[in-house]
């Protein structure tokens, strides 16, 4: 500890030298920035001058191409390199930590050497201008090469590499992966106080203390979900040598990551601009491997896979990469934050008007709803084939909606999942027919219309992903892996075994489909799961391909479908944002890694107040205060999934997981819920969440852009916070 | 009295348990979802995932500044302590409950302790295997006791002594599990130093009728080299409040946990055993905790019957509450479960959720007989889930003892209870028959009065001529009358045979018909019989198989014994023996509808009725056949014995040809493919 500490000491009087002429600039006021300039350090840490905007200054070392971003107001800045080394570190440790590219390589089987910019042969060309640089950069051993832009603006700086700089000309070495920038706002231990923000479930923080080398590994998360299309090489020890009781982790739902050095006053928040579909995120804190604490984004452009060569799996199999690498420009841009805004509230304020600005995200209706999904009908075994299970109708949802009206619960929001013919699992749907249990398609559409009248929104609920090879045709049209092998999504459950994925050209058509002959009828509420959650990489008729693909084909089918529907989504990613009229099925928690400190409602306070969010089912969850005070804190509106009869009726169908769903169980909770998150949601309506933060006394502060301040209290004493004292297990709303 | 204030408390506990969820104290804890599925079993053993039971607390991995090196046991006391066998330092570390350190002692007395027990008044049992002996410490931590090898000739000579856990009960007998002594536990009591009381707890070994017979067949040479059938030692055990003792031990299937009484007799049985046990614990509600070294946590009533399971071994993602290797678990006050790890060296605490809390508030009540208490914990349950095995099963019985059979029905189907299904049902049929007696005496009064009067009339107009034509005519189809031969061959199998090999009384068409109806019967029997009948899963269907064995079967048996019969000098000709084994089966079409009925209406007490007349009905089937086999080829009893054994051994034969041959052809098949695949993947590539 004690030669780190000198060492820091040296390399802050080194850079103090450096600074006198510059420290003057940072008491100056605003405005004054072209005469900053002219006090700006010339170098720091080894790093020069190389480009302004009106509010940062960015340095770049020649050889490693790693840059410094200088807050001009504050003087604070952040570095892509590690600028103290502990000497503990090999030289390709040291390579990684320098290097603004760090690649691994495909060498036949091999898929683990690391090519950077410190250790190998290479040549850069770096071009200056008054935005930034770019560099040619080509590593003469593996024989490839891509060109490296980095511009700042007035909120920060972009990394980006364009897809056609990137060349492969060797037959030996192909890249597999580029990591942009990996030490990008790094520090040493505890030597910063801050966190990274990690963009698991609705987010979660690493802080920047000292881990003690407890931790074996950081966060790694697919941004998009994992890929299917790869065969998972996951080793779990299964319960009973069968059941994998490890739930799968929250999908990174937005490309974003970040850091805050909260005593510098410093953060950014990162955006995986370009290529964040193939891309990963990593925030690793200190102890694993290495003692810095680091987030970046990892792109992938190759990957390697099994190809067995027969059914049975014992038999022969080929362990062979990708022959095409998949193509995208790759980007990130570094927004950055200072003084009060440089904490997870500052990201998240940054992120939404990142999002508006750009049209990511529009202003949707977002007053209070209580989300009702109702379950038609299921199916379950019978003597030949199956039988329908019917579980709510139409009569039984006018007759819910009565009983709650006398129950003063009217702002309603539905999706009517199972309505189709055949029931829930009989996909795709690709017309308006109604399953006659539950009335038939007049009564239906007339539920429909006579909801709006009443200010209710009913949507019906199409899964445009999935297709159930028991009931319709699955021979063509099916999404197959990589390896050229059917994907299945097994159930688990008696009647249906499994379900496959449609190509997103057939979903795009089926959905067209639906949707002509829906609109014919008059009505046009839907809400779509399944391609809006799901990204892949996929083989069909012999041709590859890549998420980018999947991607872009699903943004192209949702921007139509939102042209002629009112349309919400299931946990839409953020590439579909723009599109949909309400976020449903918005996780409240995070996968519970061991490294994560503090979970925080990033992505709630992102939505806030431009779409409703509505949170997960109440009915499954265990801890249902804590989950209520959950859904107050971040400002989601709640959701129960009900059906009329018993939830025991499903025991032999594929929704046998639903375990409790009777109305009759939950009209008090739903009266309940509605009555007090009405009244909150009412106060806040089209207001923003601009500040989060947990207080000494662990009381959690949630302020709106209209003053309305949320103190929520998860302790078991009363604690006061602002002259306000909350319950225990409560909260209370101030202004 | 007494029992309101118990109550009032549980439900005051359980807001409480929810808010401790989130401040942890000073150690790691972020408040989330469980990372890990929980499961439950349904009515028929069937794995289910449930709402999540327990949810991650918090983890300590230091007390105060010290770090742990390796523990492999603790004992928790009165939820004010801590007390961590600290195997890799060779010492104990005492904490409180908010992970301050109270004392360290033991060092330099202890050399490889592996067990640990404290005592309420806080008296420390170290079991240390290196050092053969156990170890006693006061509640300051000084050496007050050491127990060696007992000296007493009945703990034998030659056995070592190597302790690995103990437990001690409220007069200080302690109880240790020793490596490698199969003898069973190891009982000591305190007075004069240490007097060996005997063993414990002895598991059994096994011996299947097999290995019986196998073992009367070898030589002594050849017996000496089989896997040596000693039982097998305990792995860990527990103590509860009463001084009862649990065991678990791997490999001991059933047996595999274990609840002994004083006498060392086990107490209850569980079918949902895990396979790689490390450690019990006994739980505040007659529950019993079993942690498996991979990480599991059950958790099962005082039935043995498993309430949950989750958990999970870390796959290196680190996850909050999973495990990497468990050593030890213990139970606090608050029924918050902590699990001992000694490769992360840390310990899991993990925290009820409402729900387990209102399930625990259920066990207590029902355990203590107090159904009407237990059916609002129990009514919160089953609204949180709907499907809960236990909850139905309780809640069915709950129901039954106010009287509420048709209530008590509904959730002991459910719960496939049948025990508890049967008495419901026998109540209703009860109150059923009580309500409809007069009725159904009037209908049968009226019935007979109605026949006789039917009977005067036709004597005096013969009104009933005109039916009794109609009847005979229909007799007189031949097909009719080739179907109703059926009734006469199974009453006279041997002239019913010469009927059909030399008379030519039934056609392949009418036995095609026979057959049908069977199989019709079969199925209708098979899914919806009563049911405390039914042999399989509520809701499974599965007729292609159930058609498709009964016809591969019928082809295997009638083509098999036409072959032997034919080389043994048989008369019969195929048609004659596929008529005649057909025809056999007319007990099964005649008695199997009563059979269907009556498992409508008899609960378990008289059940005996239907399985009786099912045995009777194959009894009948199995003569018959016999005798049509004997017949038809015109053979003595002698032969027609070797003629069946004959088609059996055939059947045999064939179904291993079968096998053999779809084994060649999956081989050639794959082979193909392989080649396929590979020329494919080149061409594409």
């Amino acid at each position: 500890m004690a030669h780190k500490r000198i060492g820091k000491i040296l390399s802050a009087l080194l850079a103090s030298a450096v600074f006198a002429t510059a420290l003057p600039q940072i008491t100056l006021p605003f405005g004054s920035s072209d005469i900053s300039a002219a006090y700006a350090a010339t170098e720091i840490d080894g790093h020069s001058f190389v480009a302004e905007s009106s509010g940062y200054r960015l340095y770049m070392r020649e050889d490693d191409l790693s840059i410094v971003v200088e807050d001009k107001n504050t003087g604070a800045y952040m570095e892509s390199a590690i600028s103290y080394d502990d000497g503990k570190n090999n030289a390709s440790w040291l390579g990684a930590m320098k290097s603004a590219i760090v690649i691994t390589m495909i060498n036949g089987n091999d898929d683990t050497q690391q090519a950077d910019l410190i250790n190998d042969d290479v040549t850069i060309n770096t071009t200056k201008s008054d935005k930034g640089f770019y560099s040619e950069i080509y590593w003469n051993k593996y024989k490839f090469g891509l060109t490296l832009n980095v511009e700042i603006d007035e909120n920060g700086v972009k990394a980006f590499i364009p897809d056609e700089s990137i060349h492969e000309d060797g037959d030996s070495y192909y890249i597999g992966t580029i990591a942009l920038y990996p030490y990008m706002g790094n520090s040493y231990l505890d030597d910063k106080s801050g966190y990274i923000l990690v963009p698991d479930g609705n987010g979660a923080l690493i802080y920047l203390d000292d881990k003690e080398g407890r931790f074996k590994s950081g966060f790694s998360g697919f941004i998009y979900g994992t890929d299917i299309g790869f065969d998972e090489s996951d080793v779990t020890t299964l319960l009973k040598d069968r059941y994998n009781t490890i739930s799968d982790s929250e999908k990174v739902i937005a490309p974003v990551f970040g850091i805050a050095h909260t005593d510098d006053g410093i953060a950014y928040l990162a955006v995986v601009e370009d290529g964040e579909a193939r891309a990963s995120i990593e925030c690793i804190p200190n102890g694993v491997s290495v003692d810095y604490n680091r987030a970046y984004a990892k792109f992938t452009l190759r990957k390697t896979y099994t190809q067995p060569t027969s059914n049975n799996s014992t038999a022969g199999s080929l362990h062979i990469f990708e022959a095409e690498r998949s193509h995208s420009n790759l980007g990130v841009r570094y927004i950055f934050l200072s003084n009060e805004q440089a904490d997870y509230s500052g990201m998240a304020n940054a992120y939404r008007e990142y999002l508006i600005t750009n049209g990511y995200l529009n202003q949707a209706d977002d007053s209070y709803n209580t989300r009702i999904d109702f379950l038609g009908t299921e199916r379950e075994s019978w003597v030949l084939g199956t039988t329908p299970v019917v579980m709510t109708t139409v009569d039984d949802i006018y007759e819910i909606y009565d009983d709650l009206k006398t129950a003063e619960v009217t702002d309603i929001l539905s999706v009517y999942k199972g309505w189709q013919k055949g029931g829930l699992y009989d996909l795709p749907i690709s017309s308006y027919s109604v399953e006659s249990k539950i009335g038939g398609k007049a009564k239906l559409t007339e539920l429909i219309s006579d909801c709006a009248e009443s200010g209710i929104d009913f949507y019906l609920y199409n899964n445009a992903l999935l297709i159930n090879p028991d009931e319709k045709n699955a021979t063509f049209n099916v999404v197959k892996k990589i390896n050229k092998r059917k994907y299945e999504q097994k159930t688990y459950m008696d009647v249906y075994e499994k379900l496959l994925f449609l190509i997103p050209t057939r979903s795009d058509t089926l959905l067209d489909r639906f949707i002509k002959s829906y609109t014919a009828k008059g009505v046009n509420n839907l809400a779509l799961a399944g391609i809006t959650n799901n990204v892949f990489s996929y083989n069909y008729s012999g041709s590859n391909y890549t998420r980018y693909n999947t991607q872009s084909s699903y943004a192209a089918t949702v921007s139509k479908v939102a042209d002629s529907t009112k349309l919400i989504m299931e946990q839409p990613f953020a590439y579909l944002w723009s599109d949909t009229q309400a976020f449903l099925d918005m996780p409240l928690y995070t996968s519970a890694y061991i490294f994560e400190d503090e979970s925080v409602p990033f992505l709630s306070m992102v939505l806030k107040g431009s779409i409703p969010v509505y949170a997960e089912y109440v009915n499954f969850e265990a801890n249902k205060q804590e989950f209520f005070l959950k859904m107050v804190e971040s400002g989601s509106f709640p959701s129960f999934y009900i059906t009329k009869e018993s939830s025991a009726e499903l025991i032999y169908t594929n929704s046998s997981d639903i375990y409790s769903s009777e109305y009759s169980s939950y009209k008090d909770t739903i009266v309940e819920y509605s009555e007090k998150l009405k009244e909150l949601g009412t106060q806040t309506e089209g207001a923003q969440i601009v500040k989060h933060e947990i207080l000494e006394n662990g009381i959690t502060k949630v302020t709106y852009s209209n003053g309305i301040k949320v103190y929520v209290n998860y302790s078991l004493q009363d604690e006061t916070a602002d002259g306000i004292t909350v319950g225990s297990m409560s909260y209370e709303v101030g202004r | 009295m007494k029992n309101g204030i118990k109550k009032i408390i549980g439900y005051a506990i359980l807001p409480l348990m929810l808010a401790g969820s989130i401040f942890a104290g000073s150690t790691a804890s972020a408040f989330a979802d469980a990372p890990y599925k929980t499961y439950t079993v349904d009515g028929y053993g069937s794995v289910t995932e449930t709402q999540t039971a327990y949810l991650p607390y918090k983890t300590i991995t230091k007390i105060g500044e010290e770090t742990l090196l390796t523990p492999t046991d603790f004992t928790l006391v009165n939820d004010e302590y801590i007390y961590i066998l600290d195997s890799g330092n060779a010492r104990v570390v005492v904490s409180d409950m908010d992970n301050e350190l109270v004392m360290t002692f033991g060092e330099g007395i202890l050399v490889a302790p592996k067990g640990i027990y404290v005592t309420k008044d806080r008296t420390t049992y170290v079991a240390d295997r290196d050092a053969k002996a156990i170890f006693v410490f006061d509640k300051d931590g000084n050496l007050i006791n050491t127990y060696t090898k007992p000296t007493e000739a009945m703990y034998g000579e030659a056995q070592d002594f190597l302790p690995l856990k103990i437990v001690a009960n409220k007069s200080g007998t302690m109880y240790i599990v020793c490596e490698s002594n199969t003898n069973g536990i190891v009982q000591i009591s305190p007075v004069e130093g240490g007097t060996f009381l005997g063993y414990f707890g002895t598991n059994a070994t096994s011996a299947n009728l097999w290995t019986i017979i196998w073992r009367a067949v070898l030589t002594d040479a050849q017996r000496a080299k089989m896997q040596s059938n000693i039982p097998a030692t305990p792995d860990n055990m527990a103590i509860d409040d009463k001084g009862v003792i649990y065991t678990i031990t791997r490999g001991e299937n059933n047996d595999t946990l274990k609840r002994l009484n004083i006498a060392g007799v086990n107490m209850i049985e569980t079918t949902d055993f895990p396979d790689i046990p490390a450690a019990v614990a006994a739980g505040n509600h007659d529950n019993v905790f079993v942690a498996t070294q991979t990480g599991f946590i059950y958790e099962y009533n005082n039935d043995g019957d498993l309430l949950f399971m989750f958990g999970g071994s870390d796959d290196g993602k680190q996850r909050i509450g999973l495990s990497t290797k468990v050593e030890a678990i213990q139970i606090g006050l608050d029924d918050k479960i902590y699990v001992l790890d000694s490769e992360k060296a840390q310990i899991q605490v993990f925290e009820p959720t409402e729900f387990t809390a209102y399930l625990h508030n259920a066990l207590y009540f029902f355990s203590k007989g107090r159904y009407e208490e237990s059916k609002e914990p129990l009514g919160k349950v089953l609204e949180m889930n709907n499907l809960f095995t236990y909850a139905n099963m309780a809640m069915g019985k709950a129901l039954y003892k106010e009287g509420d059979y048709e209530g008590a029905l509904k959730y002991a189907r459910i719960a496939k209870d049948g025990d508890g299904y049967s008495d419901a049902f026998w109540e209703i049929r009860n109150v059923w028959l009580k309500k409809n007696l007069t009725w159904i005496a009037i209908v049968i009064v009226l019935i007979v009065i109605c026949w006789n009067v039917i009977r005067v009339l036709h004597k005096k107009k013969h009104i009933l001529d005109k039916p009794k034509e109609a009847l005979a005519k229909i007799g007189e189809v031949k097909l009719m009358k080739q179907i109703g031969y059926m009734f006469y061959f199974m009453r006279h199998p041997i002239d019913g045979c010469y009927g059909i090999k030399r008379e030519g009384r039934v056609s392949v068409l009418s036995a095609n018909i026979i057959l049908v109806v069977s199989i019709v019967f079969y199925v209708i029997n098979k899914y919806f019989c009563g049911f405390l009948s039914k042999t399989v899963r509520d809701g499974s269907f599965d007729l292609l198989s159930d058609v498709g064995m009964i016809l591969i079967a019928l082809l295997l048996v009638v083509s098999c014994n036409y072959l032997m019969c034919t080389i043994n000098d048989g008369e019969g000709r195929f048609k004659d023996i596929y008529c005649s084994l057909i025809y056999s089966f007319a007990p099964y079409v005649i008695l199997t509808p009563v059979v269907f009925i009556l498992s409508h209406i008899v609960s378990n007490n008289e059940i005996f009725f239907v399985q009786f007349g099912n045995l009777c009905m194959w009894v009948w089937i199995a003569v018959l056949i016999f005798i049509s086999v004997q017949e038809i080829n015109n053979y003595r009893i002698g032969e027609t014995i070797k003629i069946i054994l004959l088609t059996v051994f055939t059947i045999l034969i064939v179904a291993l040809l079968a096998f053999i041959i779809y084994v060649l052809w999956s081989q050639v098949f794959d082979f193909l493919q392989s080649i396929i695949g590979e020329v494919v993947y080149r061409i594409g590539s």
